[in-house]
């Protein structure tokens, strides 16, 4: 019965933004605590990137509002029960706090008053708390449409998903960003670093596509018909074309490639920024086709 | 130089702010929302705000059909909000249908003709310019009184389908003089009202729902051809669990209440003897009430002895034994079975004759005024209004042109053939028409052979319309005298047993729009006829039906209905039978003096030949006629017809449901969209009829669906003048 | 005992006219292209000449643990004593979850208000002590409405007398319409 889309594209705009922002955010933090002053490329890129994506995300998500003016009300009051009040919250916070992170790493230049000389000690603290604000953020994209009534939707796994492909988009953008920048252009190992996490964020999602498969085989009606949006329905050439294959699989090869490093390196170069806007696109469209199919599925009656 | 309009222009919102009155009319509030008109729905009610405030409720009639319900108004600031049944009406007990509760939609519909308009351009062209009422008015008057001159009165033509101020619309016609007044019962009910007329000579009985046991409807569709008691009685009888058998070649609303024969069209004749054979010879009938009250017997007897179930299976493909089990159940349960009289009975040309065994079985169950049965003639016992005083007649002189009675003896003169009397305007005979005057009714839809009757104006003189909208037939009109809508007017009383009910207007007229009350005197008086319609204006004339009874007008208005306090009602009549026997005619004195076969029989409907099927058509129940589908609120629950085939059928054509297909017949062809269905014998294809409108003056039906006038062949039968609207084959290909 | 407003409906006594429709249209303005009540048609089910078709009327089921209301992030969306299930359209900004997350497809945004809009039981007509437009002028007499706690409700009535189904349970939200299948021949009276 259901076949207007209510949530459209902007809607998949805003969850593969906020997606993109955490997962940025995330690689920051671990490069600047894990990794010290030889990840400091992506750690800076990770801050510099991750304020935007979701501050754009929301404005978006504005626009799709029936009524703009009144988003104010989102702020005054928790609803704990529904997912999109405390991430409203959540992401209030996330990108005020980001963007206090972003400031930490700007240029001494840009900064104000004797900030500086703490500067690597807030920067510290913030990277410390943010991954937990960031998964929030990133979960909570998967957590929306899991608390919706629709059976794709309920998928056990949905938050997971959405929390790793979050990651996988966010370490790949900064991939992007660092293989492109002239200033703070990534080293080697970086480079490195950042694929082989990327191949074990794009291998756990293989891993949840391949666990929702054999629970689309034995959970209820409802639930294998819902699947079956995916694997076999209207969204199925979306799923395996622009998920699976140029979103997971592809990337996953190349990636691999990029590792062993057995190319000539400037061609190194482009399967490595091919393979992180690949991610990228797989990411969007993951957003895309569950947004989308989840609305065309509904309970049995 | 008068400025001209088109359609396009007469019907935005900026041309008709521009008429002063209209504008004066709607207030200031009005002004601003109609020049920025809101999208969706309300966008005139919700701005056509007057300074008068406060809720009211005000008792009226319906008329977004025939049926004429009771309604309960809601007025909030000169604002109609809501149409609710009225608890107290009989005809509706408190419900409304899809249809009465959209009538809003119908009063604020762009699509009204706001002021009168004359023709501007070629007919049919869509130019007009607009008139003020007298310069209308004149104009219409000077076209007749210029026929009568020339043609004399009989080139005139009337026409209009049932309404509340319909009697004044013909004492107009008969004061003109012609003979010639179309209505729409050939194309409706002719069959059904003849036969039953020369059975028991009570055109319409009663079905008594309440305590009926089994009903066999054929055709008749209540579920979707809705009137709203009965419908709603039918609902009842069936969650009562009575039995309700449905003959129909298509799955209806009804049927899916109810037991289903998908019989072959137009052989509903053959099942009915076959009914009539089995309880003849298992002499399951109520041979006391037979041998009391009816007459020729014994020839129906010798002439249904060959119509076994076993023939009628071969007739109708329905089981022998189904048959035999019908006509064993239905005796069973009789006197409180019936064999519905049915309605728009016009399928073939033998509906006639299917008429008359329906009349007979009933006859045989012995149901006529028992319990559960037909019930007699209710106008002897309907309260008799005030008549007005009006000088003789002058006589109608000529023959008629839809050929009763000299091509359609039988016909009675009340019912008329529209069909032929539109296919006589072209031929010429026996004379030549030169013009027509329509009120409430939409000819070019709804008569079969739409071009014939486009035709057939384009030979006219004159043409002018009375509508509330620029439905077709006022599209090629040369003046249209735009009549307010229902909920803005007064028409006659409405007598319905011991009560009397008003139409009066819930709000003053959005436009500068007349009641036809109005337009009829007002057209009278500059024919120079005004003395025939004797009344000033609608509150006098209805104060003058109310002549006989104590109560005024006010009060009636603010009741809705009056009692007709220690009404008797009468049954000595009951079985005083109007036949030229004075018995129930089982054998019909008229048919055996014309020279026919006194008793029902089998008369063979054609087949279709190879790759051709019948062409079925029938009401929704989210429409009316040729008249809602401009209606947004129908609209979005039924948006246009569609035409139904068989799965089998739509696989071998390699359609589906939405896909677009030809069909033609010897007469026309179209353009529609297919609804695939188990529901529909292999043999049919079905269409609602209605859509497929040519008026671009109607914003949203122009264009939507099409219409099966242009497919339907003109038929008549030669006794009933019925037309015949499933005797049309088509063929169906891939668009 | 509290009050517990829901709809009982006899889907043998639809005949899928769509009079509810329309008077909810009327009574609610409810703008073109959106409703806030339904009759869904099987369409003939079966082979020709043996088929079968069901409607089945519906409208928001008041549920009891709707998940449109813990769905809202404002709180806009909030169930009265009585079980009405309403939205305060001063708090709604418009987000659409509510309609995402109801299982039954009852609610939509209203273009003209830019809120969720859904069915409201007609409350303004409650409180006049009138009947729900849909279930007043429903020609089958196959929508009722009333208390269902209250055992001399109408819909207590049928639902003591006939067995009834809900639709959807696995969704979980526990809908207060229930539906009768099987033939009511007469429609006890009550509340
Ligand atoms: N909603 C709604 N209600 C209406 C109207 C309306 O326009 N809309 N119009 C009113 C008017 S004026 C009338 S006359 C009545 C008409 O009411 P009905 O007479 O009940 O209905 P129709 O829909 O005209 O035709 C009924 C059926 O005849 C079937 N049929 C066609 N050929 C044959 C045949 O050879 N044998 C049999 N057994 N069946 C056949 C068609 O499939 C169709 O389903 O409805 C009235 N009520
Ligand atoms: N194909 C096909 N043809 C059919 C039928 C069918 O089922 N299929 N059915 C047949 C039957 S049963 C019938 S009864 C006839 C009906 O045939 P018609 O009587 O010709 O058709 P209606 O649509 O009832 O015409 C009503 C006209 O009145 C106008 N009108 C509406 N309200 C008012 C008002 O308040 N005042 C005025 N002045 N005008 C108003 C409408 O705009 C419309 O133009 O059609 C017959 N023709
Ligand atoms: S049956 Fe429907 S359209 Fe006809 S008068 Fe009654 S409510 Fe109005
Ligand atoms: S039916 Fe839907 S909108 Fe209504 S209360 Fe239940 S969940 Fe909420
Ligand atoms: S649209 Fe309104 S009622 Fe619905 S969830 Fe959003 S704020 Fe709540
Ligand atoms: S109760 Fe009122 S608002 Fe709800 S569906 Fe019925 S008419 Fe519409
Ligand atoms: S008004 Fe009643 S009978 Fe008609 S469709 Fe609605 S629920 Fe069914
Ligand atoms: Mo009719």
């Amino acid at each position: 019965m259901h076949t207007e889309v209510t949530w459209g594209l902007l809607i998949v705009v805003y969850l593969f933004t906020a997606g993109v922002s955490a997962g940025a955010m995330v690689a920051s933090n671990a490069a600047f605590l894990l990794g010290g002053d030889r990840y400091e490329r992506v750690a800076r890129w990770g801050a510099y990137l991750a304020p935007f994506p979701i501050a754009f995300g929301t404005g978006v998500l504005l626009l799709d509002l029936g009524s703009p003016l009144n988003f104010y009300h989102l702020f005054m009051t928790l609803q704990y029960k529904s997912p999109m009040s405390w991430g409203s919250w959540a992401i209030l916070l996330f990108t005020l706090l980001s963007l206090l992170y972003l400031y930490l790493w700007l240029p001494p230049r840009y900064q104000v008053g004797h900030v500086i000389k703490r500067v690597r000690a807030w920067k510290g603290g913030l990277a410390k708390g943010m991954p937990i604000l960031a998964v929030s953020v990133a979960s909570y994209t998967g957590v929306l449409l899991n608390a919706a009534d629709r059976p794709l939707w309920q998928i056990a796994l949905l938050p997971e998903l959405f929390l790793v492909s979050a990651m996988s988009t966010g370490v790949a953008a900064v991939g992007v960003a660092v293989a492109l920048s002239r200033r703070w252009r990534a080293s080697h190992e970086e480079k490195l670093s950042l694929a082989l996490v990327d191949i074990v964020l794009v291998g756990i999602e293989l891993l949840i596509f391949g666990a929702m498969m054999i629970d689309s085989q034995i959970g209820t009606l409802n639930q294998q018909l819902a699947y079956a949006v995916l694997w076999t329905g209207s969204y199925a050439a979306a799923f395996w074309i622009m998920i699976m294959i140029l979103g997971l699989v592809v990337p996953l090869i190349l990636k691999i490639v990029e590792v062993r490093g057995r190319l000539p390196w400037k061609w190194n170069e482009w399967v490595g920024l091919g393979s992180s806007l690949l991610v990228l696109v797989g990411g969007f469209f993951v957003r895309y086709v569950i947004t989308y199919a989840g609305q065309m599925t509904g309970w049995l009656r | 130089m008068p400025k001209i309009y088109t359609w396009d222009q007469l019907f935005s919102r900026r041309q008709f702010i521009k008429g002063g009155v209209a504008a004066a009319a709607l207030g200031a509030a009005a002004g601003s929302g109609l020049l920025h008109p809101k999208p969706g729905l309300g966008d005139a009610r919700s701005t056509v705000a007057s300074t008068l405030s406060g809720t009211k409720y005000v008792y009226t009639i319906c008329e977004q059909c025939v049926w004429r319900c009771g309604v309960i108004a809601r007025v909030e600031n000169g604002v109609v909000r809501k149409l609710e049944g009225n608890p107290d009406h009989p005809n509706n007990a408190g419900k409304l249908c899809p249809r009465g509760n959209a009538g809003i939609e119908t009063l604020y519909s762009p699509s009204r003709v706001k002021f009168p308009l004359i023709r501007a351009g070629a007919r049919g062209s869509g130019l007009w310019r607009r008139a003020s009422w007298d310069e209308a008015l004149t104009y219409t008057a000077e076209q007749m009184k210029k026929i009568k001159d020339k043609y004399g009165a009989k080139a005139m033509i009337f026409n209009s389908t049932d309404n509340l101020s319909q009697p004044f619309f013909e004492t107009l016609l008969k004061a003109y003089g012609t003979p010639n007044y179309g209505t729409q019962r050939s194309l409706c009910f002719n069959s059904m009202t003849t036969g039953f007329l020369y059975t028991y000579g009570v055109a319409q009985p009663g079905t008594d729902y309440a305590n009926c046991n089994y009903m066999i409807f054929s055709g008749r569709n209540l579920a979707e051809g809705i009137s709203n008691i009965e419908t709603q009685e039918m609902i009842d009888m069936v969650a009562r669990g009575a039995k309700v058998v449905v003959l129909d070649p298509r799955f209806t609303k009804t049927a899916a209440k109810a037991e289903w024969l998908p019989i072959r069209p137009g052989t509903d004749l053959a099942f009915f003897l076959a009914l009539i054979n089995v309880l003849v010879n298992e002499k399951l009938y109520d041979a006391k009430f037979v041998s009391q009250y009816t007459q020729g017997f014994d020839e129906l007897t010798k002439e249904v002895a060959t119509y076994t179930p076993q023939w009628a299976e071969v007739q109708t493909e329905i089981p022998a034994g189904t048959i035999r089990r019908i006509a064993r159940e239905f005796a069973a349960s009789a006197p409180a079975a019936i064999a519905h009289p049915n309605w728009r009975t016009s399928n073939f040309l033998n509906s006639f004759q299917a008429e008359r065994a329906i009349a007979v079985l009933n006859a045989l169950a012995g149901n006529w005024a028992k319990p559960g049965g037909l019930i007699p003639d209710q106008s002897i016992n309907t309260a008799k209004l005030g008549t007005l005083p009006h000088p003789s007649y002058p006589a109608a002189v000529g023959m008629r042109l839809d050929g009763v009675p000299w091509q359609f003896p039988m016909v009675p003169l009340a019912y008329g053939v529209l069909q032929v009397m539109r296919d006589n305007i072209l031929t010429g005979k026996p004379y030549q028409a030169k013009g027509w005057l329509i009120s409430r009714q939409n000819p070019v839809l709804s008569i079969p052979e739409r071009q014939k009757t486009i035709n057939a104006i384009m030979k006219l003189d004159f043409i002018g319309v009375i509508d509330i909208m620029a439905n077709d037939t006022a599209y090629y009109a040369d003046v249209i005298l735009p009549e307010s809508s229902y909920l803005e007017r007064y028409d006659g009383l409405v007598p319905i047993g011991d009560e009397i009910f008003i139409r009066q207007p819930v709000i003053k007229p959005l436009y500068d729009t007349k009641s036809s009350l109005m337009i009829y005197k007002e057209l009278a008086v500059k024919l120079g006829l005004g003395d025939f319609l004797p009344y000033q204006d609608e509150k006098d004339l209805l104060v003058q039906e109310l002549k006989p009874y104590t109560v005024s007008l006010e009060e009636l208005e603010r009741k809705g209905h009056y009692r007709v306090p220690n009404f008797k009602e009468d049954h000595s009549k009951d079985f005083a039978f109007q036949t030229s026997s004075g018995k129930i005619e089982i054998a019909s004195g008229i048919m055996a003096q014309m020279g026919k076969k006194a008793v029902p029989t089998w008369e063979a409907p054609p087949k279709p030949g190879p790759d051709e099927f019948y062409l079925l058509t029938g009401k929704t129940a989210q429409h009316s006629q040729m008249f809602t589908q401009d209606n947004r609120w129908l609209l979005e629950i039924f948006p246009e017809n569609k035409a139904w085939l068989h799965t089998t059928v739509a696989k071998k054509l390699g359609v589906k449901t939405d896909d677009m297909v030809i069909i033609e017949s010897e007469v026309g062809k179209i353009r529609i969209k297919v609804y695939v269905t188990e529901g529909i014998r292999p043999d049919s294809v079905f269409m609602v009829g209605g859509f497929g409108h040519v008026s671009k003056g109607l914003h949203f039906a122009y264009g939507r669906g099409a219409s099966d006038s242009a497919l339907h062949k003109s038929l008549a039968d030669p006794i009933s003048g019925s037309s015949a609207l499933s005797q049309t084959f088509v063929r169906v290909s891939k668009a | 005992m509290t009050v517990r407003m829901g709809f009982v409906i006899i889907t043998s006594r639809c005949i899928d006219c769509d009079a509810c429709m329309v008077a909810c249209r009327a009574e609610n303005e409810v703008p073109i292209g959106f409703t806030r009540n339904w009759v869904t048609d099987s369409g003939a089910v079966g082979k020709f000449p043996i088929v079968k078709q069901m409607f089945e009327p519906g409208n928001c089921m008041h549920c009891e643990k709707p998940s449109c209301l813990s769905v809202c992030p404002t709180g806009a969306t909030y169930k009265r004593a009585d079980g009405i299930v309403l939205v305060d359209d001063t708090k709604c900004i418009g987000c659409k979850y509510c309609i995402e997350a109801c299982p039954y497809d009852a609610r939509f945004l209203n273009p003209v208000t830019g809120k969720a809009d859904k069915c409201t039981f007609c409350l303004q007509r409650l409180e006049q002590g009138l009947k729900p437009a849909c279930v007043q002028t429903c020609l089958g007499k196959a929508r009722h409405s009333g208390d269902l706690n209250d055992p001399e409700s109408v819909v207590s009535k049928l639902l003591n007398r006939y067995p009834a189904r809900q639709l959807s349970p696995d969704a979980g939200t526990r809908p207060n319409i229930y539906y009768i299948d099987v033939p009511v021949a007469e429609i006890p009276s009550g509340t």
